[in-house]
């Protein structure tokens, strides 16, 4: 695509002028993202898998962008449209709670207790789990790292 | 005239949704408070407004519920953070991939061992477990181990919240050094609403609440036949 703006044909110029300006437009980035999750709802259809099709399409985005079939700045806008507005999309399911009126008393703070507190459990298990391993990792690798590069400096 | 009826509350309700979620937005941004955080101020908004005008899940979910398609390719676009953190990713993927393992353990054993103590009966424990999970993997999960999808609904929807709501007052708690585990708190513990909020605070914490979130998933997907089978045999 760059070589031929090399080139400098006049028409040609103006065409990836015109590309690229589609390109970098966010709603044609989210057109194309809607295009590839409906790839992959279609997939799963086809495929009759356990997996979610919003789940295939977003491994086959993946693929697509490590294989280079798709570049970043094609979508980089879109995909930020859609994380800014993803609790908007989550929004309407909270409606749910209207059809189980029972969860409104003293049922509804037990539940609460126990998805509050399971939550607290999970996010600090999981975050320091993860942290100290890291940190014993880093803790591991530097001594080795110092030591090898001594040993490199005496030969 | 009944399609004008339903375009016209469609209209309505997607209205008073993106209304409400604008307004939180912006009260978020006068007030920097944990308890002003959108997570929390739109969804308490929308149930109180429900209720005030006497309004059924069903008049509402028949004109709003298009919004919620939409998650779907808001999961697709999570492809793009995540290829552009691969770096990160490729690095440290097993302490990832333990991450999501030991987190997903440990959110069925705290329901389950929560849900005796506080003496909930068997199809609540049930619904309970999946909670961690983001809401299209938990469904079929709950509905395969026994448990009501419904219910299980309310509770993803309810851990995603307060984990989003909770996440970052942890992060200021917690002495985290690493990005890694500052994003799988948000990915494991609050699944999308989490990793939202994620994204709010940084490109990478997001990137990796949502590749742990998406993980989980399919970890627990494929993981449920034999969960399944140790609840039957207990």
């Amino acid at each position: 695509m760059f070589c031929s703006m090399k080139r400098g044909f006049n028409w040609r110029r103006q065409s990836v002028g015109w590309r690229r300006r589609l390109r970098s437009n966010c709603l044609f980035q989210v057109g194309l993202i809607l295009l590839i999750w409906q790839a992959g709802e279609w997939l799963d259809r086809a495929l009759d898998l356990p997996i979610p099709g919003a789940v295939l399409g977003m491994l086959l985005l993946l693929g697509l962008l490590w294989r280079g079939g798709c570049s970043l700045t094609a979508l980089r806008r879109g995909s930020r449209w859609f994380m800014a507005q993803m609790l908007l999309f989550l929004l309407p399911t909270v409606a749910s709670l209207l059809d189980h009126p029972e969860f409104l008393g003293w049922l509804g703070c037990k539940v609460l207790a126990a998805v509050c507190l399971g939550t607290l459990t999970v996010m600090i298990v999981t975050a320091l789990l993860i942290d100290g391993c890291y940190r014993w990792l880093l803790w591991q690798r530097i001594p080795a790292k110092a030591g090898l590069e001594q040993g490199g400096s005496h030969v | 005239m009944s399609n004008v009826h339903a375009l016209g509350s469609s209209l309505l309700w997607t209205g008073l949704t993106v209304a409400l979620f604008w307004f939180s937005q912006s009260l978020y941004r006068r007030r920097r408070v944990w308890w002003a955080a959108p997570a929390i101020t739109a969804p308490v908004l929308l149930v109180a407004v429900a209720l005030l005008f006497h309004i059924s899940y069903r008049q509402y979910i028949s004109g709003a519920g298009w919004l919620v398609t939409l998650f779907a390719p808001a999961t697709v676009a999570f492809a793009v953070p995540i290829y552009e953190q691969r770096k990160l990713i490729r690095r440290h993927w097993p302490l990832l991939v333990g991450g999501a393992v030991a987190g997903s353990i440990t959110a069925i054993l705290s329901s389950w061992a929560l849900a005796c103590w506080l003496g909930l009966d068997e199809s609540l424990r049930l619904s309970l477990l999946p909670r961690s999970i983001s809401t299209p993997f938990a469904l079929p999960i709950s509905g395969k181990i026994g448990g009501t999808p419904s219910l299980t609904a309310v509770f993803v929807l309810a851990t995603g919240i307060f984990g989003a709501a909770i996440g970052e007052s942890l992060l200021a708690c917690l002495p985290l050094r690493s990005v890694l585990a500052r994003g799988a708190l948000f990915g494991m513990g609050a699944h999308a609403f989490g990793t939202a909020k994620a994204h709010q605070i940084s490109e990478e914490i997001g990137a990796v609440a949502g590749l742990v979130m998406v993980f989980v998933g399919l970890l627990n997907v494929f993981a449920m036949p034999l969960l399944a089978w140790v609840i039957r045999a207990t």
